[in-house]
């Protein structure tokens, strides 16, 4: 059995190391999806373009606009020649903030100031971040301006906040996108190694050696287990020192997570292959399975915000209880509760798709 | 050792869903013969030799192989058994000591006794080359030679080769071929899966299948005698046959198989008179020899006759 389970492991290390598309898979593709992920995908918006328009002897105007620009969110534009709404349509500036002709003091102070926010709506994640950031940055110079109570803001936004509920940063995004890559080597490693077998007919000769089927399925998986943990190990550590991504909770809690989450997707690779006849397959089987379960895992988009009829995929998705861990453990340091119930899900998980892939994998021997 | 047959089997079937891909086999194998299987592409040959080795179970019959049965499931018949397929049974993309390796972890050999094996195999199939050549640099005879060595690194008392020598070069046939005397020789018993008919020749006994079916069992002698009682002619028109003479030949009398063999036929009689009275009939411009029939011929007569 030990013997076996060396030699399977010695081996699979063997072609998964010495075949340069294996090694791009394992670590150079973590690395680029960490940075685009991690950097390009980021939510947060900066260098918005704000043309202020009020009349140049308006002083509270003036501290207001200056109080956007000091935010870093907002570069100030030229807002002379243009009338404010063409300003935005020209794409001279991305937003216009518009002050009541009288002054904006007065106004404000009779509680009824009609300050007008127009923002280009081509990018409906820019604008919505424009409306979320002119808001709070309305709401700290209310505080701040003494003089005018935080109830009476002088605009009102409907603001339906239909994104990002937080606002996110690459500290954010990483530890999802690190959950995807540990799911996307992992399922595409498994299922093309074990389809390879059969496709090149070495199948044939690991079956005709008096084995166990556990042992030939162990013998064919472990690796990848091992490989998938090390990969997890990497694109960690990689989000420490290049993203500056904490890891504030304990390690022990990161390894199970890592370790359920890592069983769970090598079943799902076994199952795949099962189904596959060649290694085309065996990829259009993993992406299959990759698209929803990274869509729907809460790492782009908030689970919250998912219709009550998606709301069961998004339960039955490893991927989702894994980036949750994750963003629980790393940069919350790892609340007790949310562990135990995410790892619990994640361990179920991991034994029923074990199970399944075992069951399968029998079927599939004779 | 003991003395019984290396192979028994009773009434072996299998059956996929509706089609029966092994119908109702039976043949037995003694200790240290070359055993062969001719027959065409799908005739059964090598779903026959995956259950002998245990990967297929079958539906109804009975098997020992090595003295043991089914019984377990065909785990015990593993371990008796080195089976070399007709694909890829070495790993292009390691080397020849991490192939290796890997089959006596499979079969869980002891280092030592792997180590033993090894020298042993090499000396056998004269290997020579670093144990760190990559397999897929390999001349293809070679790479063969070294599939036989992984499929008996476990020393198993019975050698099943499924066609292993499809696809390397004439002269890598012939020491492949000399390879399996050797391994007969060490009281081996090698049985072998073939299109070739010349490799055919070279069995101890031919078992030739058709659609499942054994059709017919015996040493090349034998299945020649069998086939073809009496006296076999070539004849050779010197150009295209003239219709009226082949016509005039295939309603003679007492002829068992007319058939082409490029330019020249192959014309099997009864008897020694009925092929003299059939060649009497044919123009003075043939030339016609005697002939020892070859199992190609047998093959025709037995296998695509009876598709006729």
């Amino acid at each position: 059995m030990k013997r076996t389970l060396l030699a399977f492991i010695r081996k699979e290390f063997a072609q998964a190391l010495r075949d340069p598309r294996m090694k791009l898979i394992l670590f150079v593709m973590p690395m680029i999806q960490m940075t685009v992920f991690g950097l390009a995908l980021s939510s947060e918006i900066k260098n918005i373009k704000l043309a202020s328009v009020y009349a140049p002897s308006d002083a509270a105007a003036r501290r207001l606009a200056q109080r956007f620009t000091a935010s870093g969110w907002f570069l100030p534009v030229a807002a002379e020649g243009l009338a404010p709404e063409d300003l935005v349509v020209s794409g001279a500036a991305d937003a216009a903030l518009v002050f009541p002709a009288g002054g904006f003091a007065r106004q404000a102070a009779r509680g009824r100031g009609g300050v007008q926010l127009l923002v280009d709506g081509t990018s409906v994640t820019r604008a919505r971040s424009v409306e979320a950031y002119a808001r709070a940055i309305f709401a700290a110079h209310a505080a701040a301006e003494a003089g005018l109570p935080v109830s009476a803001a002088p605009f009102g936004f409907d603001v339906r906040i239909i994104y990002n509920p937080e606002m996110e940063s690459p500290v954010f995004m990483v530890p999802g996108v690190m959950g995807m890559i540990v799911c996307l080597v992992t399922i595409i490693l498994t299922s093309m190694s074990l389809t390879r077998e059969r496709e090149l007919g070495t199948f044939e000769t690991i079956v005709s050696a008096p084995l166990e089927n556990y042992e030939i399925l162990l013998g064919k998986t472990l690796p990848y287990i091992v490989l998938g943990l090390a990969n997890a190990a990497l694109v960690i550590a990689a989000g420490f020192f290049i993203f500056g991504v904490p890891v504030r909770g304990d390690l022990w809690r990161l390894f199970s997570a890592a370790l359920a989450f890592v069983i769970t997707t090598v079943s799902v690779g076994t199952l795949i292959s099962t189904v596959s006849k060649n290694q085309q397959q065996a990829m259009l089987g993993g992406f299959i399975f990759l698209f929803p379960a990274v869509l729907m895992s809460g790492i782009m988009y908030p689970v919250e915000n998912m219709p009550a009829l998606l709301k069961p995929v998004v339960y039955a998705n490893p991927l989702y209880y894994f980036t949750t861990l994750l963003r629980n453990i790393l940069l919350k340091g790892g609340d007790h509760a949310v562990f135990v119930f995410n790892m619990s899900a994640l361990a179920a998980m991991a034994v029923a798709a074990g199970a399944a892939a075992y069951g399968r994998f029998r079927q599939t021997l004779n | 050792m003991n003395a019984g047959p290396a192979l028994e089997v009773r009434g072996l079937s299998i059956k996929f869903g509706d089609f029966t891909a092994v119908d109702d086999v039976s043949f037995s194998v003694k200790r240290g013969e070359i055993f062969g299987f001719l027959g065409a592409n799908g005739a059964g040959k090598t779903t026959t030799i995956r259950m002998l080795c245990g990967l297929l179970l079958p539906t109804s019959g009975s098997a020992t192989v090595g003295g043991l049965d089914f019984s377990d499931g065909g785990k015990g018949i593993k371990g008796k058994v080195g089976y070399m397929s007709q694909k890829f049974t070495l790993y292009n993309d390691l080397t020849v000591g991490e192939n290796l390796d890997f089959a006596a972890g499979l079969r869980k050999l002891s280092p030592a006794y792997a180590l033993r094996r090894r020298r042993e195999l090499f000396d056998l199939i004269a290997f020579d080359s670093p144990l760190s050549t990559m397999v897929s640099s390999l001349p293809g005879g070679v790479k063969q030679e070294l599939s036989l060595a992984a499929a008996m690194l476990h020393d198993p008392e019975i050698v099943f080769l499924d066609e292993p020598t499809a696809g390397v070069s004439p002269a890598s046939r012939a020491r492949f071929w000399a390879l399996i005397r050797k391994v007969t020789e060490l009281g081996k018993t090698v049985i072998v899966t073939t299109h070739y008919m010349d490799e055919a020749e070279q069995c101890g006994r031919i078992a030739l299948m058709r659609t499942g079916k054994l059709i017919a069992l015996g040493s090349p002698a034998e299945l020649k005698g069998a086939a073809f009682p009496g006296p076999m002619v070539e004849l050779d028109f010197n150009g295209p046959a003239p219709a009226a003479a082949l016509g005039g030949l295939g309603k003679a009398a007492g002829l068992l198989e007319l058939s082409p063999h490029g330019m020249r036929w192959h014309a099997a009689f009864r008897d020694r008179p009925a092929m003299e009275a059939a060649l009497a009939a044919l123009p003075p411009g043939a030339s016609r020899a005697v002939i020892e029939p070859s199992l190609e011929d047998v093959f025709i007569r037995l296998v695509e006759g009876a598709e006729r």
